[in-house]
């Protein structure tokens, strides 16, 4: 991001073509997920279900949004030398409100995602998001890299969140959508679906099919 | 401005926290009185739960589930030393009589369209935290009709496993009037269907959670034992 070095003017665009890369490129090419191995740990855990799924999905764009946004408005206040834990208070202050905000309107989920709400804090993208970025980027370019690296994150873990439902349970988001007269011809669901091994294997074919189509090998 | 000053670094330390907490603070007051409506509407689909009248993600809405509760179950604050019901919550008696609040605990009945049952409440140390549940009895004051956890700090996989449905509907249709004693027992490793004794009353151990399984089967007899005095009189 060496163009930042240029102050942005009054005349710079909202959106611009920095701001659309900044929006893009976390989304497929450089996905947290499936290109640069970012929190591989919650992906597994909590991907048992599409509507889980879903929710960890948006708490870590809100997380993502609100220390993104906080760390860019203070980047030229905080002192270097405790910059990483003024990070770490920011990411858990926004994680503890959206824990909160979650226990009080959606209990069952939050009791669901236990203790990955609270871990959103240790995901290493949160954090490598702000040191990266949000330390070196104007708030509204900040805001978008957090909401686009959330949403890059969100739709790897409810893609494997919907697989693993539909193969492990039958369901999705709750509604039977194998048919029951397949239940009767003999087939049965997948057990290794359900657990975190079943995770595993599918994040690696996601990543095998996302390499493949962009044509590019890292390393 | 000299941003690494020490004394700069102080002033913004301190002044990060006392921003944040406030800011945390503030909203833990705001949202205090909706989580606590969320638990204790948790709490009534965990005793009907327990009681048969729902499954665990029943589809329909709170509205309905808490209509529900209120029609079909019914409250009373117990003497556990005396087995009389009384009224008021346990803590208001409590401190009216000046004794320990732990005397006095919360009965449920329920009406099913299989008969009457008594919700007790059940509650100890697993491995790490306080596991709190309710056990349901059939009429007859012996056989479970249903039991749920909803509250524990337990492993996630190991401990936790005990509010997993699979492994509480093992206990329905035990039955807990042992000749050695009362209540189910969690046993290590699995139960033996060819012993008749513990087909009757024993259930599988969690794997990998010897000291959870252990604490559920002491709490859920003390707590049984508890309640024996109740139990006898009505």
């Amino acid at each position: 991001m060496t163009s930042t070095a240029t102050p942005d003017t009054e005349k710079a665009p909202l959106f611009g073509a920095d701001e659309k890369r900044v929006v893009l490129d976390p989304l497929w090419d450089n996905n947290p997920i499936s290109t640069q191995m970012l929190g591989i740990c919650s992906a597994l855990a909590v991907t048992t279900g599409l509507k889980v799924s879903i929710v960890m999905g948006i708490s870590v764009i809100c997380v993502m949004a609100m220390a993104n946004v906080v760390i860019s408005l203070l980047r030229n206040l905080i002192p270097s030398k405790i910059r990483i834990i003024v990070q770490l208070v920011v990411v858990s202050g926004a994680v503890i409100i959206v824990d909160q905000v979650l226990r009080a309107y959606a209990f069952d989920l939050a009791k669901q995602l236990g203790v990955f709400i609270s871990l959103i804090i240790t995901n290493c993208i949160v954090m490598g998001r702000l040191e990266a970025f949000a330390m070196g980027n104007p708030p509204w370019r900040s805001l978008l890299d957090g909401i686009s690296n959330g949403l890059g994150y969100a739709w790897v873990i409810c893609l494997v969140g919907a697989v693993r439902e539909v193969f492990g349970a039958g369901k999705l988001l709750g509604v039977q959508v194998i048919p029951d007269s397949l239940y009767e011809a003999g087939y049965v669901n997948n057990g290794l679906m359900v657990l975190a091994p079943g995770a595993f294997i599918l994040l690696g074919v996601i990543v095998w099919v996302q390499r493949a189509i962009m044509g590019k090998v890292v390393e | 401005m000299n941003t690494n000053s020490n004394s700069y670094v102080m002033v913004f330390a301190v002044g990060m926290c006392v921003t944040v907490s406030t800011i945390l603070a503030l909203l833990a007051t705001v949202l205090k009185e909706t989580q606590q409506a969320a638990a204790e509407f948790d709490r009534q689909k965990n005793v009907m739960m327990a009681a048969g009248l729902i499954e665990a993600g029943d589809p329909r809405s709170r509205e309905e589930l808490e209509k529900l509760f209120q029609d079909k179950v019914t409250e009373v604050t117990v003497d556990t030393e005396t087995g009389a019901e009384l009224q008021g919550s346990a803590e208001e008696v409590a401190q009216k009589r000046k004794v320990s609040p732990l005397r006095y605990r919360v009965v449920g009945a329920a009406k099913t369209d299989k008969g009457e049952v008594t919700i007790l409440p059940v509650s100890g140390k697993g491995l790490w935290s306080t596991i709190y549940g309710y056990i349901a009895l059939e009429s007859d004051r012996d056989h479970v009709r249903g039991i749920t956890f909803y509250k524990h700090g337990e492993t996630p996989g190991l401990g936790g496993e005990v509010e997993n449905p699979q492994w509480t509907a093992q206990w329905v249709g035990k039955s807990i009037r042992r000749d050695d004693g009362i209540g189910v027992i969690v046993k290590k490793g699995q139960v033996d269907a060819s012993v008749q004794r513990e087909q009757d009353h024993y259930v599988d151990g969690l794997a990998g959670a010897t000291i959870t399984s252990n604490g559920v089967t002491k709490f859920v007899e003390r707590d049984l034992r508890s309640f024996e005095a109740y139990l006898s009189k009505n």
